[in-house]
């Protein structure tokens, strides 16, 4: 495919310079910098309110930041945000379709509101389309679409005008597992093919694993930027859990023989050591309480993400910067209002 | 964690492979053709928009017509209603236009629109035109009434009454925009509208002519904009005969013991329009 040329080779797609945002007392987003080169498909992680919206908001040109700057392709979010908008693709946490037009018709929508020639708007459709896997269900409304399919088209959207970001809002939520694994290739094959760069927010481990590089977030700023392999690296050794009829009896067992204090877990005991194929018959060797369950593996980043902020990622529910969220898109929070003839209301998450 | 030590500089004029600037008109152009496009797809709005002016014209006409003997000579009162019930649903149909942006913006669709490197001017012109022509529209189909109450309509008076009739929805559908982008939920959006449409159609001399009413009801009426769009629309709209057989005061309204011509009185719905039409802008893109 042809590549986007926008920017000249070097120039990073996104850079972020101790960018923060307040709501009034509350910091959202609290003085993060990083950098994204071209063709990198970059994971924003962390728990609902750690900001990763309001980041995602600041960058694509929708919330102003309090302090800092970011460029999208050297363009400067606050002052040149019409540039940035061309530069930018951008899929909501929401659907944002018109569900009362045709997928075709959607796309057609886009390429003419971003200013593409009517040639291009009908060769981009189709090649959009197309690496969606939407090419048979072009001219149908998407008001019959799934989720899935919705989602697709609005990462198919976002593609239209050859963006040099692509920023995925929470991408998989919402979407049943095998959607969730399409959208992954699709994601990776869409850098491999067009070079454009990924920009996503996630709290699933298992969705960050796929990047690049991953930003680990919370409470506002980034407390790990690295591949998921070098993160995962750094926690070293394996996991080990175990369990046994009486776990507090087991717990003080170990730490007593081994110097080691277990975390309790749902499933038992968790503890690292570094060669836990050595560890193990050690540990049977002994301990006196009778063990249950053994289970050795290596680490997540969900063992990560614990180191480093202590606590599980889906501990935390929808906090401030979530209400911050929904007062800045100011989408209207009642429920059962009078619906829009002829058109399916969005189910509740 | 990338380090910066320099604010690399704000760049200038980009080379484009693909995308330009869409010009304003062409947004705006898009953004009307969404409208249409999209409402041409719900029938059910477009038949039940229509049943109000029907009624209106069915029980209104035929009831009051038996008992209110007014216009005996030249102009009955089904036919004194008719001009009116066509405002009317322009009327109605202009300012609940605005409820798409609330629609929008519940569905999500505005926030794809308000990320693209598009002015919110074009964005809120794009709206006005659409909701405009959608609402002239229904008053178009409303002319089938005319030949049943025996009003004629020739080509150029056709013509007349849609110039008219899209002057006086942009007015409106600026009402309705304004409305929009000032409350959230399509419940408030419907209550204010009404207390909106509600008086300004009933004391605008859709119903009884203006000219002979109590002090208090002339006052009202005659600083409500929407009775300088009936008062042309019925000049325009019935025979030239019928009005000289009525007597011209059934028809035109007096404003300081003048009577205004067609003109004047759009002349007064043009200047109100430009305030609402500003108004409606400014909403527009004050909203998040």
């Amino acid at each position: 495919m042809e590549s986007n040329g926008h920017t000249p080779a070097g120039q990073p797609a996104i850079e972020v310079i101790e960018l923060s945002k307040r709501f009034g007392d509350f910091t959202a987003v609290d003085g993060i910098s990083f950098e994204v080169p071209r063709g990198e498909i970059f994971g924003f992680l962390g728990p609902n309110g750690a900001g990763k919206t309001t980041t995602i908001s600041m960058l694509c040109t929708l919330l102003k930041p309090t302090s800092g700057r970011a460029t999208i392709g050297g363009y400067d979010v606050e002052r040149q945000s019409s540039q940035v908008r061309r530069e930018i693709g951008i899929v909501f946490q929401d659907t944002t379709l018109d569900d009362r037009l045709t997928a075709r018709e959607n796309l057609i929508f886009h390429g003419e509101v971003y200013g593409m020639s009517r040639g291009d708007i009908v060769t981009r459709a189709a090649d959009v389309l197309e690496r969606v896997g939407l090419t048979d269900r072009a001219g149908d409304r998407v008001l019959t679409f799934s989720g899935g399919m919705k989602r697709r088209l609005e990462i198919a959207r976002g593609l239209m005008h050859s963006p040099t970001a692509l920023f995925l809002d929470e991408p998989t939520v919402g979407l049943d597992p095998q959607s969730r694994r399409g959208l992954w290739s699709y994601a990776q094959s869409l850098r491999d093919t067009e070079g454009v760069t990924i920009f996503l927010t996630t709290h699933y481990m298992d969705e960050a694993e796929a990047c690049d590089r991953i930003a680990v977030i919370d409470n506002g700023t980034i407390i790990a930027l690295d591949t998921p392999s070098g993160l995962k690296g750094r926690l070293g050794g394996d996991v080990i859990t175990v369990s046994a009829a009486d776990n507090e009896k087991l717990g003080a067992e170990i730490k007593e023989r081994f110097q080691i204090e277990p975390r309790a877990e749902a499933d038992g005991l968790e503890f690292r050591v570094d060669r836990g194929d050595q560890f193990v018959p050690t540990l049977f060797a002994r301990l006196e309480t009778p063990i249950d369950t053994v289970q050795v593996r290596r680490p997540t980043l969900d063992d990560v993400f614990v180191e480093l902020t202590g606590h599980q990622i889906r501990d935390t529910g929808a906090g401030e910067a979530e209400q911050a969220r929904y007062m800045m898109m100011r989408r209207p929070m009642g429920m059962g209002a009078a619906r829009r003839p002829g058109a399916g209301r969005r189910g509740p998450r | 964690m990338a380090t910066i030590t320099e604010t690399p500089a704000v760049r200038q004029a980009p080379e484009r492979q693909r995308i330009g600037h869409a010009s304003s008109l062409r947004v705006v152009r898009v953004l009307w053709y969404r409208e249409v496009l999209a409402y041409s797809r719900d029938p059910a709005r477009i038949i039940s928009s229509m049943v109000m002016p029907v009624l209106m014209i069915v029980i209104f006409g035929e009831g009051f017509g038996r008992t209110i003997n007014t216009f005996d000579e030249g102009i009955n009162y089904r036919q004194f209603i008719f001009p009116g019930v066509i405002v009317m649903t322009v009327l109605f149909n202009s300012v609940f236009s605005g409820v798409s942006i609330i629609w929008d913006r519940e569905f999500g669709f505005l926030r794809e629109i308000l990320v693209a490197p598009i002015s919110r001017t074009s964005i809120g012109l794009g709206k006005l035109l659409g909701g405009a022509s959608i609402a002239v529209s229904h008053g178009i189909v409303m002319f089938a009434f005319a030949p049943i109450l025996g009003v004629h309509f020739s080509v150029l008076v056709i013509i007349e009454l849609i110039a008219v009739l899209f002057l006086f929805s942009l007015v409106m559908t600026s009402v309705g925009i304004a409305i929009a982008s000032r409350v959230k939920s399509v419940e408030s959006f419907q209550m204010i509208s009404q207390v909106t449409i509600m008086p300004s159609m009933f004391l605008s001399g859709i119903f009884f002519p203006v000219n002979n009413l109590p002090g208090w009801m002339e006052v009202l009426v005659k600083i409500n904009p929407v009775t300088y769009a009936v008062a042309p629309i019925r000049e325009i709209g019935l025979d030239k005969e019928l009005i000289a057989t009525a007597g011209q005061s059934v028809v035109g309204v007096e404003l300081f013991g003048h009577t205004l011509s067609v003109l004047e009185s759009l002349g007064i719905v043009a200047a109100f329009g430009v305030l609402m039409f500003t108004i409606a802008i400014q909403s527009f893109r004050k909203q998040a």
